[in-house]
């Protein structure tokens, strides 16, 4: 049996590495843990794990600083794990770059469907397949910068399409408003979050059946955007 | 002591303000003895012409009879001026030798002496008789003042309304503008003028606790503080000084100086008795609703505790059969003890957040972050995470599709949807549909939660919203904050929340949000892109 992905645990309450690395093994995964930002900045350079599930309220050091610095040892999805009352460290994280987050407490099955859509854009990256990303009846085609429904295509101005190729790159995955803007306008634009509402607004009418049930494009209000591709179901 | 009159001789003189009633005073003066010399000199004309020198005995008594005229119209001082004016008339013109002021022989000396002692007597008569009469006016307009005072704080309902009718007596009695500053510790609570409460920093805080604290008059016209705007009376009771009467001049420019008259002491003192009387039972009440506030908090810590406890309860027997029997427990008993703690543990995890949320409202410590926010991705985010939880129940959503962007808080918006939903959801039947909708209207945005279920009672349309309220009927126990928080998040985004009943039966909660200048919109964007294609 060839080992399944690894994945680093920086928690410093050991009841809930515990059970997080119980049930993380009995669905296949290696579990490292490790308990303070220095023991952290360790195991991800000698391990290298394939995923970082990262609690922001570390004793030691500032989760949010922390962030930068496992950026700056591993290209891994990071996952940031949050209490409520951090909306905004939330943000932050996102935009330092993490991946993804869970909010706490968090069911086991949302925190395996997470791991398994980090693991799935991070293995999507630098693969030529990645070009296209598929959701509903819709194919999109980065590459050749198009959008099919069925086999018509749909029209989307640049912006649109703009906004469209950064979700469909980290599919699935969580983008905030403020990558949004850079990607699309860049990064003079980082306050204009209303540009970001209008465009989806119409992006929504393009591509949803019912815009204010959307499938695909979904909102994740406080933080940004996700495009829905599978049907792994992400409850908050 | 008067308290028309503005020469008291207590008060210092302050430069300025005084000028002009000395000025006043002395041109007054001036024009009486001017109007005394005139009736000399009439009196003299009529003697010269009409008696002739030798008369000299009905011209003395032509003099006094002017004298005393003088005396009853124009008062002590110009009668005095008479008397020497008449005098010297006499003595010049009537007495030998004729065209001097040297008096010839004893008779006349006597015939002089007497016309003088003679029209000072008859002055200081009438100036008796005038003070008299005016001390009886006085007296009487003190004592209508203070009957009147009495009647109007007999029956104020509240201490504000006790200052409001004193304000306006004692604004009366003088043609000035009062005012009531109540004392709290060091400092003043309110200010009370006679339309009502005013701001504290409206009046010269630091003449007025002056007067307070050293329980004499300040400001100005005394020689306290005397460069403060207005007179502060302290007013004092059984326990000390409880608030401070201040009086300024109706209008900036002339009109009567405020001052600490008897009649004004006198009114400060009697208010001041009506006052404590007021605030001692203003402090009872307040102590009893302390009470009752205290009563209530404890009754609902008693209930929350109980409805914290009971899933922790759950979660403990349950935890504690799979630890002491899991291996003997069929598959299915397993996995039933499972499925408790975890939905326990999520309804635990629920009460929790709605307690830390109302927490948070109430210490301030929520924080709006106004963005611009499409409300159709707000509820869109609310139905997804609604359809997530309650798969068998059935929420519409009606939002308009050119809704413009709103400035609010996007989180805090879809936690209020949210606790609507939730509210709608425990008391409609599962089969019954609860509707979401949006529509502009008179400037701002209305959203609307219908639920066709049971609704409420008339009476708890306000209730609801009420902290720890709890419908009697309430199927499955929250805490009763879901709509308290609701509303605390609304009116943080300077909108309204409210209640009615939807017709044909259940509820509809409203909430609006007031409509932001110059959203950013849709159509522009298109343009300006297609143009730069």
């Amino acid at each position: 049996m060839t080992p399944g992905p690894s994945i680093l645990i920086i928690d410093d309450d050991k009841k809930m590495i515990r059970v997080f690395a119980t049930s993380l093994e009995t669905a296949g995964y290696r579990v490292f843990d490790a308990s303070s930002g220095q023991r952290a900045l360790e195991e991800v350079r000698t391990r290298n794990p394939d995923v970082v599930l990262l609690d922001l309220g570390l004793p030691d050091i500032d989760g949010l600083a922390l962030v930068p610095q496992l950026r700056v040892h591993t290209t891994s999805p990071i996952i940031v794990v949050s209490a409520r009352e951090q909306e905004t460290d939330k943000v932050k994280a996102l935009d330092a770059g993490a991946n993804d987050y869970l909010t706490k407490p968090f069911s086991v099955p949302e925190l395996l469907a997470r791991i398994r859509v980090a693991l799935r854009s991070h293995a999507r990256i630098g693969d030529t397949a990645s070009t296209v990303v598929t959701f509903g009846e819709y194919t999109f085609e980065l590459e050749a910068r198009r959008l099919l429904r069925g086999d018509r295509p749909v029209h989307l101005s640049p912006t649109e399409f703009k906004l469209l190729a950064t979700l469909a790159r980290h599919a699935d995955e969580v983008v905030t408003t403020n990558t949004l803007l850079k990607e699309a306008w860049g990064s003079a634009f980082r306050t204009r979050n209303g540009y970001v509402r209008v465009y989806m607004h119409s992006l929504r009418r393009k591509i949803e059946e019912d815009p204010t049930r959307p499938k695909y494009l979904v909102n994740e209000s406080g933080l940004g955007y996700r495009l829905r591709t599978s049907g792994d179901s992400i409850t908050r | 002591m008067p308290f028309t009159e503005s020469q008291g001789s207590d008060a210092p003189v302050i430069k300025k303000v005084s000028k002009a009633i000395l000025n006043n005073e002395l041109v007054r003066g001036a024009g009486r003895a001017l109007g005394a010399l005139g009736l000399v000199a009439a009196a003299t004309i009529f003697g010269v012409g009409v008696l002739g020198r030798g008369d000299i005995t009905n011209v003395t008594l032509l003099y006094l009879f002017e004298i005393a005229a003088v005396s009853v119209w124009m008062g002590y001082r110009p009668s005095l001026v008479a008397a020497v004016g008449s005098a010297l008339a006499l003595d010049y013109l009537f007495l030998p030798p004729y065209g001097t002021l040297i008096i010839g022989s004893g008779r006349e000396i006597l015939t002089f002496g007497g016309m003088f002692a003679t029209a000072v007597f008859i002055s200081s008569l009438n100036e008796r008789l005038r003070k008299q009469a005016r001390a009886a006016r006085q007296s009487e307009r003190r004592m209508d003042a203070l009957y009147g005072l009495a009647r109007e704080l007999v029956d104020a309902a509240s201490a504000d309304e006790l200052c409001r009718r004193s304000v306006s007596q004692v604004e009366l009695v003088g043609s000035l503008t009062a005012c009531i500053l109540i004392r709290r510790g060091d400092g003043f609570a309110r200010a009370i003028r006679s339309g009502g409460q005013v701001a504290v920093e409206t009046e010269d805080v630091n003449a007025a606790n002056w007067a307070a604290a050293h329980l004499e008059a300040a400001g100005l016209g005394t020689r306290n503080c005397p460069s403060a705007m207005a007179c502060y009376i302290p007013l004092i009771a059984a326990r000390g000084c409880i608030g401070v009467l201040s009086l300024r001049a109706r209008d900036q420019a002339g009109g009567a100086q405020p001052r600490a008259s008897s009649l004004i002491v006198s009114m400060a003192r009697q208010i001041a008795m009506a006052l404590e009387r007021a605030l001692l039972s203003e402090e009872k009440q307040a102590a009893q609703i302390e009470a009752e506030t205290e009563r209530i908090r404890s009754a609902v810590l008693s209930s929350v505790s109980h409805d914290l406890r009971a899933p922790l309860a759950v979660i403990a027997s349950a935890s504690s059969t799979l630890v002491e029997h899991g291996d003997r427990l069929l598959e299915p008993a397993r996995t039933e003890m499972s499925r408790i703690i975890n939905d326990e543990a999520r309804r635990l995890n629920e009460l929790l957040k709605s307690l830390l949320d109302v927490t948070r409202l109430q210490s301030g410590g929520l924080k709006v972050t106004h963005e611009w926010e499409s409300l159709e991705e707000v509820v869109g985010s609310t139905l997804r995470r609604v359809d997530e939880r309650n798969k068998d129940r059935h929420l519409r959503a009606n939002v308009p599709s050119d809704l413009p962007l709103l400035r609010l808080d996007a989180i805090l918006i879809e936690q209020v949807l949210l606790n609507l939903v939730d509210n709608a959801f425990k008391h409609a039947l599962s089969e019954q549909a609860v509707e979401i909708e949006v529509a502009i209207r008179n400037g701002e945005a209305i959203v609307s939660v219908i639920d066709h279920g049971k609704g409420v009672a008339a009476d708890e349309v306000t209730k609801i919203f009420d902290k720890f309220y709890r419908s009697e009927d309430a199927a499955g126990g929250g805490l009763g904050l879901g709509l308290t928080i609701a509303r605390g998040i609304v009116e943080a985004h300077g909108g309204r929340i409210w209640a009615e009943h939807t017709s044909g039966g259940g509820l509809t909660v409203h909430f609006t949000l007031p409509l932001s200048p110059a959203p950013p919109r849709l159509a522009g964007f298109e343009a300006a892109e297609r143009a730069s294609l």
